[in-house]
């Protein structure tokens, strides 16, 4: 277990130097600079020239890489070109509200799988299981903005239940923070709900379809007990797999939705810092996308094999 | 039929630049201002820095006009009224002596005085990241004289130089708190400014708070309001929403589409704001096709600026004539826009060499608005033979082609100054290297047009001057001015006592809440 | 003993899970609206009522009605008409990005299984790169590189879903390679490709083709969102995508320029899934019964 948790980090190292090369060459390949870009309206090319030379922009580009690696090695992430602002700090303040929407999208996407999975699986092929399958397509089968304005006309302006835009921390004050995130939660649960309502009701068929379920029923268990006490268990497995490894997507992937709904999170951070041209920031962030990503991928896999004996003992 | 009256006599409004006092949430009589209330503020986007020398961006001056003062002020008609300078007098045309307003006093309790003003000017001249040294390049020195008098001696004459100071170039900042927390300044501006609010906090993303000074030196009117949250909302959709449903009370832009059902809308009171901007193309004299002047004059007869007005921004704004908005005192309403004439547009085609239209690029940014205008511009063009294949880019990249000079013809929405001077000079004078003039235009006549109109100081003479200028530009185009947009500002009924300048800003001084 | 699968066993079995997936419930369903939307796509030219591109300043944001079934958008060009040429680019979109995954991810994949050792590796690592790279960031960045058209969306979204296709292409080879017949036509000196081509290649084409069906699509909807940050097709030619971002402020006033759009989206991503999810149960041995 442990060699294979080494093996794994090891082979991280030169995914994330692909990434973070990736972004650099593909940043700098893209028309745009950021000084141009911060001071529009401005005339004067000695500041200008002045400021990129004090950030090094005006240096080769493999010296620039090199400068920025060295930096990240010593912990140092760099600042953002526009407002100076620590790449760290900018990330550790946009992930909370990011972190709590993909939690709480994914709770929505639960609450729609499970009886939409469920019912699918147990009643194969019948009209329960084509209403809940198609009800369950529902969420990613218009874009994500499309869904999000709908959201937001019904609840928001005409409803008036909840508010339209703007972010309040659940864990300062739950209740308006909750209902802050509720539209963001739903427009990105809906979406996922699909993946997972497949994936449940797959894994319930496999799940269905063991030996051990038809022993069960043979004994005359109730078919509720047998659903609940040895299926549902087993075919959870993947669901939680799917869910960790989307988790990584939620988070840096959200962005249409953090736009729409004004939420401060780490994929508008993003998405605004390549526009602004913002070298240090986008590439700080991307990695630590990337990294959150492997290594979310990485825990699953060692649930995996914490839960699967035959992987552990490979 | 009053209904078109009224409408006739609202448009000549705006276009004399008259404020629509009548729109305003203006108080009914006998009501007084109460003090008291928090007013919600949604922006397009949050300021970028509380540091005024360092500012680039148009959203800081929005909080700044609350928190700081510059040294002259303007009023609705563009004029230029005492701000932190009491009074100022020119001596000669390089000298400017401002006498300081006494018993100012700085959020952070320090005094406000011409030692104060002095380092002002010297920190945005001195700053390594100061953005302001453009604007005050002309100052040589800054001298106290006493207490409350500065003497600016500048390097030639600047009859522009006036105008400038009324926004960042002229803003005062604590010197003690520079001092202090310099470094700090950018995202904390507590005790900083010398205006009716003073900085609570920013929290970055979220909200930021400034709240009533209660020890402001104009003891007349305002500052009534508490406090003052602005809050950053990119959709457009979703801040008009928010103001709908009273989840904001302000709004600094309403869509063109939009403006229209606004107005119809009963819980929300739209004013009008006419701005000093312009929104044109820049063609490229560098390179083909546009380094022909008939080709250039080809696109402008073939353009109907009218319809474009009409049409795409739904006559949110009026058709340009030039850089000049009328809003302005320079502004000269007998030159009329170029109007459509294709006749004369196929034959400067003919003149230019290209009787069979010629195709070309059509650069812009790729924002809604934007887009429908390239579209319509595209058809038009289509009738006259001229093929414009439109690309969309990035803002970024759009500042890059447009310095670079790597375009044909591109977007260019230039937000608009107090001072002719300001939509002129740095687009239209010859200047080597990279600078804001795309075009790369070069007209010896149009060069010494606009050195005069520095070196002059009166209006009249100057209006005079920037007449020929606007006339010169439409031959020459450098540009082709589409219009002069109109600012609908957005307001929740409980809004009152809201006076619009024509530059845009929004100052909550006398402001309160029902 | 080697266990030897004639061809012909093969070709029976894949007419028969063709047969299955003709017989689930919702196929026939998914393949009317696939077809239908082909067929649009192949004849806008004819069956569009008005030039897509006619604008009508004075007709703007006109109700559905006779001269318009759909309705007018905000510059007065018909709605009816820009969904159906717009039917070209959203299924372009979604077609050409999946086929280009498929084809580079299945040669990567293919690479991958075959050579092993540390060209696997290198290549397993490059396309782990690729998927924790933030897809917004790549097809953003590469809107700015190769222009912000259509082609430099699909070569984005090919770029994206290429690692899906690389991994399952890689885990047949895997599964090939450890067949018998396999072990043995190497034994008898079949070169590589021919082995690949025959073997792997029949084998993998099932799971491939789900993939892609699903990806289609994701991808389809991809481009609208990409539209969002202002990528994709360029103006005035418009995808549904597009369209519904450019009709977004338009909702309360004109609610036809987004929904007659969407609704083209909505049924065709919907028609595909039923197809992918068809197939795919078709395929799946235990789903029998």
């Amino acid at each position: 277990m442990a060699r294979l948790v080494l093996q794994r980090l090891a082979a991280t190292v030169p995914v994330l130097l692909l990434v973070t090369a990736g972004v650099f060459a593909l940043l700098h390949l893209t028309p745009g600079d950021p000084i141009d870009a911060m001071m529009a309206e401005s005339v004067d090319a000695v500041a200008k020239a002045s400021l990129r030379a004090e950030l090094g922009l005006d240096r080769p580009l493999p010296l620039q890489y090199a400068a920025w690696m060295g930096r990240l090695l010593r912990g140092d992430l760099g600042r953002s070109i526009r407002n100076g602002e620590p790449v760290l700090e900018s990330v550790s303040r946009r992930l909370r509200p990011s972190l709590q929407l993909a939690l709480l999208a994914m709770g929505v996407s639960l609450l729609i799988a499970f009886p939409a999975g469920i019912v699918s699986a147990v009643r194969r092929n019948t009209a329960a299981d084509r209403v809940s399958t198609t009800l369950a397509l529902f969420g990613i089968c218009m874009p994500n903005f499309l869904l999000a304005l709908l959201l937001i006309f019904l609840f928001g302006v005409t409803l008036r239940w909840l508010p339209i835009s703007g972010y309040v921390d659940p864990a300062e004050e739950l209740v308006d923070g909750l209902r802050s995130l509720a539209l963001p939660a739903v427009t990105l649960g809906l979406a996922l709900a699909a993946v997972v309502t497949r994936t449940l009701r797959s894994s319930m068929l496999e799940a269905l379809s063991e030996d051990y379920v038809r022993t069960a029923r043979a004994k005359g268990l109730p078919e509720g007990r047998v659903i609940r006490g040895h299926v549902l268990r087993n075919a959870l497995i993947p669901v939680v797999t799917v869910l960790g490894l989307q988790l990584g997507t939620l988070i840096g992937g959200a962005v249409i939705t953090e736009y729409v709904f004004a939420l401060p999170g780490v994929g508008r951070l993003v998405v605004d810092a390549v526009f602004a041209r913002d070298y240090p920031l986008v590439q700080g962030v991307v990695l630590l996308i990337a990294l959150g990503f492997i290594a979310s991928n990485l825990l699953v896999d060692l649930l995996y094999g914490v839960i699967d004996p035959r992987i552990r003992h490979r | 039929m009053p209904a078109s009256r009224r409408q006739f006599l609202k448009t000549c409004a705006v276009v004399s630049g008259v404020p629509l006092l009548g729109l305003a949430p203006r108080a009914a009589r006998g009501d007084t201002p109460k003090k008291g209330g928090t007013l919600r503020v949604g922006f397009y986007i949050e300021a970028a820095t509380m540091d005024p020398h360092l500012s680039g961006s148009k959203i800081d001056r929005q909080v700044y006009h609350n928190i700081y003062e510059p040294l002259v002020t303007l009023d609705t008609s563009l004029g230029i009224r005492p701000g932190l300078a009491e009074s100022w007098s020119q001596p000669d045309p390089r000298t400017l002596v401002f006498k300081l307003r006494r018993g100012v006093k700085f959020h952070d309790g320090t005094e406000f005085n011409a030692e104060a003003a002095k380092f002002n000017f010297e920190r945005m001249k001195s700053e390594p990241k100061s953005v302001r040294k453009g604007e005050v390049a002309n100052i040589d020195t800054v001298e106290v004289v006493d207490a409350h008098t500065l003497k600016v001696n500048l390097k030639k004459a600047d009859a522009a130089l006036l105008a400038t100071l009324t926004d960042r170039a002229g803003m005062m900042v604590s010197p003690k708190v520079v001092q202090e927390r310099g470094a700090e300044l950018q995202r904390n501006a507590r005790g900083a400014g010398t205006g009716p609010f003073e900085f609570v906090e920013w929290v970055k993303d979220s909200h930021l708070v400034i709240k009533r000074n209660d020890a402001y030196w104009n003891k007349q009117g305002g500052p009534y309001l508490d406090r003052v949250r602005y809050r950053p909302i990119p959709d457009d959709v979703v801040k008009l929403q928010s103001l709908q449903s009273g989840e904001i009370d302000v709004m600094d832009y309403v869509q063109p589409r939009d403006v229209a059902a606004v107005k119809a809308d009963k819980n929300v009171v739209v004013v009008d704001v006419p701005s000093l901007a312009d929104f044109a193309y820049q063609l490229n004299h560098t390179r083909p096709p546009f380094n022909t002047r008939a080709l250039r004059q080809a696109v402008a007869y073939a353009l109907d600026i009218e319809q474009i007005v009409k049409g795409v921004w739904l006559n949110v704004g009026v058709p340009a004539n030039g850089p000049i908005p009328p809003t302005s005192w320079a502004y000269d309403k007998s030159i009329p826009p170029i109007k459509r004439d294709l006749a004369k547009a196929k034959a400067k085609l003919a003149e230019g060499g290209q009787p069979n239209g010629f195709a070309f690029t059509l650069t812009t940014n790729n924002i809604p608005i934007n887009i429908q205008e390239a579209e319509v511009i595209q058809a038009q063009l289509r009738e006259a033979g001229i093929t414009a294949k439109v690309k969309l880019v990035d803002s970024a990249t759009l500042i890059s082609e447009g310095n670079a000079k790597n375009f044909e013809m591109i977007s260019y929405q230039w937000s608009g100054r107090p001072d002719p001077d300001g939509n002129i000079y740095q687009f239209f004078r010859t200047t080597p290297g990279t600078s804001l003039n795309w075009s790369g235009i070069s007209n010896p006549q149009l060069d010494a047009l606009l050195d005069r109109t520095r070196e002059v100081s009166g209006q009249a003479e100057r209006r005079k001057l920037y007449g020929e200028v606007t006339k010169l530009l439409q031959d020459e185009l450098p540009m082709v001015f589409i219009i002069h947009p109109i600012e609908p500002k957005a307001f929740s009924p409980r809004v009152q006592g809201y006076e619009p300048i024509p530059d845009g800003m929004m100052r909550f001084k006398d402001v309160w809440l029902r | 003993m080697a266990s030897s699968i004639p061809a012909s066993a093969i070709a029976d079995r894949r007419w028969e899970v063709l047969r299955r997936a003709a017989g689930a419930r919702l196929a026939p369903l998914g393949a009317v609206v696939l077809a239908v939307t082909v067929v649009v796509a192949l004849a806008a030219p004819v069956v569009a009522p008005h030039d897509p591109l006619r604008q009508d300043l004075g007709n703007a944001l006109a109700r559905p009605g006779r001269a318009h079934w759909l309705g007018t958008d905000n510059v007065g060009r018909d709605v009816l008409s820009r969904v159906i040429w717009g039917t070209r680019v959203s299924l372009a979109a979604g077609f050409v990005s999946v086929a280009l995954a498929a084809l580079s991810g299945s040669l990567l994949g293919i690479v991958a299984g075959y050579a092993g050792g540390r060209v696997e590796g290198l290549v397993m690592r490059l396309m782990d790169a690729v998927l924790s790279f933030p897809p917004l960031v790549l097809a953003l960045a590469l809107g700015a590189v190769l222009g912000a058209g259509l082609g430099g969306v699909l070569v984005a979204l090919g770029v994206v879903y290429t690692p899906t296709f690389a991994r399952l292409m890689r885990g047949q080879v895997l599964a090939v390679k450890a067949r018998d017949y396999v072990e043995a036509a190497r034994a008898l000196g079949a070169p590589a490709w021919r082995v690949a081509w025959h073997h792997v290649l029949p084998n993998a084409a099932t799971p491939i083709v789900v993939q892609a069906s699903l990806s289609v699509a994701f991808a389809i909807l991809a481009e609208a969102s990409l539209s969002f940050l202002g990528l994709g097709i360029q103006p005035p030619e418009a995808s549904w995508g597009s369209m519904i971002n450019a009709g977004r402020g338009y909702l309360q006033q004109a609610p036809w320029i987004v929904f007659a759009p969407g609704a083209a989206l909505f049924v065709t991503v919907v028609g595909l899934n039923f197809l992918g999810d068809a197939v795919r149960d078709a395929l799946d041995p235990r789903a029998r019964g």
